[in-house]
């Protein structure tokens, strides 16, 4: 009993470390300039809301939230549409060349996207493609891929053969048999997937920061970066534009937090 | 390929075999960052890995009231992007305003007040706990998974032995997490060999280039000093460098595996 609330007492003080910094860029966001510097810590005494809609119409957050979810779908659909097909190909099927094209696939994992960024620049300028979002979809396809398929792959290779057999005798073909019996049993992994993918295209900074150089077609993360790089003075302006940008994020993590942990061990422990 | 010629982007391309690589060997700058990312590499290994092992150690396996709760909470840090976390530790550095200096000041110790990403020598500290401040919630979750995956049979004799706590987690939990801990290893080495955001936006490598990291090399030399041949050498050497940290824990986490069965 006494360790036990020794435990709660020390797990509460650490998340403090955790909690604070949002609380205080939240607290920070309501004040106006003066209060901050004469009272940097405290509450603030009036709650100042009018920072928030300062915030989104000078830092031009409409535009940057449409893009960045005008990348993130497309890019999860892809990713979860592209991965399933290839897994349940590499998981269900034997085809001349599968093990070299596997291999290729798991050798994308292991490139990071930092190696990539310079040459897919200049690939990306001779498709013509930089400053549109699609310089930001089609690598982030790309490079999800290999993750997908081999997380797919692997859930897909687990489950009961039986099932399938049941469905090829009441005459299903292959296309019927995944859309009807592997889809909706695959559910977990999807699920998981959807969210990886969402957590990280949502929060992708290299790819824009390299192609992409105007204001109209920056996503949130690189917004903000540019919004923090005019506004550094404004502090309360700033934490706004901050907590509008991390909102979001926080809200659909709090509500799918299972998912998102058990995603992140599934994907690890393979 | 753009490795082994000189361009600048728009003009002709022009062969120079390994040039470039022996360019770099000479380079000051490259010797700089690789040290820097090194460094960055030794604290990534130790930090984030020993702080998610303790968290995991006080919330797996218990049964203390809102453990799922604290385990949500640890991990949000993770889910943020890399821009917002910059801003919110720009701020508690903030030399004037900061939360850390101020903290300092009403606790009387203003003598340790810094600034903390303008001094050449405490840039690349600061950074890297704001750094770690995102990445033990990945070992954390992991090591979670890993202890509570652990069959209660050996808990259970180890308490009929009468086993302290050290034992335990030295002769019970250490040998059943090594595998796991290989693969947060390699995670998390290759996520620091990348390190690129954090320092982009905080300090872009300043002071003095006492923050400068590979990445942050070179994308500079593609975009900002127009030599696209030198920034993919550079892009060649960090692959390989991942590539031979990626072989040698797979090797390891093999001989771990081959000992359990």
């Amino acid at each position: 009993m006494l360790q036990s609330a020794l435990q709660t007492g020390l797990a509460g003080a650490i998340s403090l470390m955790v909690v604070f910094p949002l609380v205080w860029i939240i607290s920070t966001s309501l004040k106006s300039r003066a209060e901050v510097s004469r009272d940097p810590l405290g509450l603030p005494k009036t709650w100042l809301w009018s920072n928030y809609p300062e915030a989104w119409d000078v830092g031009r957050f409409g535009t940057y939230f449409l893009n960045s979810i005008l990348v993130v779908v497309p890019v999860v659909l892809g990713v979860l549409l592209l991965s399933l097909l290839a897994a349940y190909a590499f998981a269900m099927f034997t085809f001349r060349g599968k093990n070299v094209l596997f291999v290729l696939f798991l050798a994308g994992l292991a490139i990071p996207i930092g190696v990539l960024v310079v040459p897919l620049f200049y690939q990306m300028l001779a498709l013509n493609l930089v400053n549109t979002l699609w310089a930001l979809i089609l690598p982030e396809i790309a490079v999800s891929l290999p993750f997908g398929i081999l997380l797919l792959r692997s859930f897909i290779g687990g489950l009961p053969r039986a099932i399938m057999d049941a469905g090829r005798i009441d005459g299903c073909n292959a296309l019927q048999l995944l859309w009807c019996i592997v889809a909706p049993l695959s559910r977990p992994a999807l699920l998981s997937l959807l969210i990886f993918n969402f957590m990280w295209s949502w929060n992708q900074f290299l790819l824009p920061v390299v192609l992409v150089q105007t204001e109209s077609a920056r996503t949130l993360p690189l917004g903000l970066s540019f919004f923090q790089g005019r506004y550094s003075s404004d502090l309360p302006l700033l934490m706004a534009g901050a907590t509008i940008s991390f909102i979001p994020i926080v809200i659909i993590y709090v509500i799918f937090q299972r998912q998102f942990i058990k995603g992140i061990t599934a994907g690890a422990l393979k | 390929m753009l490795s082994l010629q000189s361009w600048d982007g728009l003009g002709p391309r022009e062969f120079v075999g390994l040039e470039q690589y022996s360019r770099l060997m000479s380079d000051r700058l490259f010797w700089l960052s690789l040290r820097h990312n090194l460094l960055w590499l030794l604290g990534a290994t130790v930090v984030p890995v020993v702080a998610g092992l303790l968290l995991a150690l006080l919330l797996a396996r218990s049964r203390m009231y809102g453990r799922v709760l604290f385990r949500t909470v640890f991990f949000l840090p993770q889910v943020l992007s890399s821009v917002t976390v910059a801003i919110i530790w720009g701020w508690i550095y903030n030399p004037t305003f900061g939360a850390l200096n101020v903290t300092l000041n009403a606790l009387g110790l203003e003598f340790l007040q810094q600034r903390w990403l303008g001094d050449k020598s405490l840039v690349l500290p600061s950074l890297f706990i704001a750094w770690s401040w995102v990445h033990y919630g990945f070992t954390m979750v992991i090591f979670i998974a890993a202890i509570d995956g652990i069959d209660e049979i050996y808990f259970d004799a180890a308490k009929v032995d009468g086993a302290n706590g050290w034992w335990r987690f030295w002769h019970i939990v250490l040998p059943f997490i090594r595998a796991p801990l290989t693969t947060v290893l390699l995670i998390t080495a290759i996520a620091a060999m990348q390190v690129f955001d954090l320092v982009f936006v905080l300090t872009n490598g300043g002071p003095a280039r006492a923050s400068l990291v590979i990445p942050l090399l070179m994308i500079d030399n593609a975009f900002i000093y127009s030599r696209v041949g030198y920034a993919a050498a550079i892009a060649v050497v960090l692959a390989a460098i991942i590539l031979v940290f990626s072989i040698l824990f797979l090797y390891l986490r093999g001989v771990f595996r081959d000992e359990a069965a």
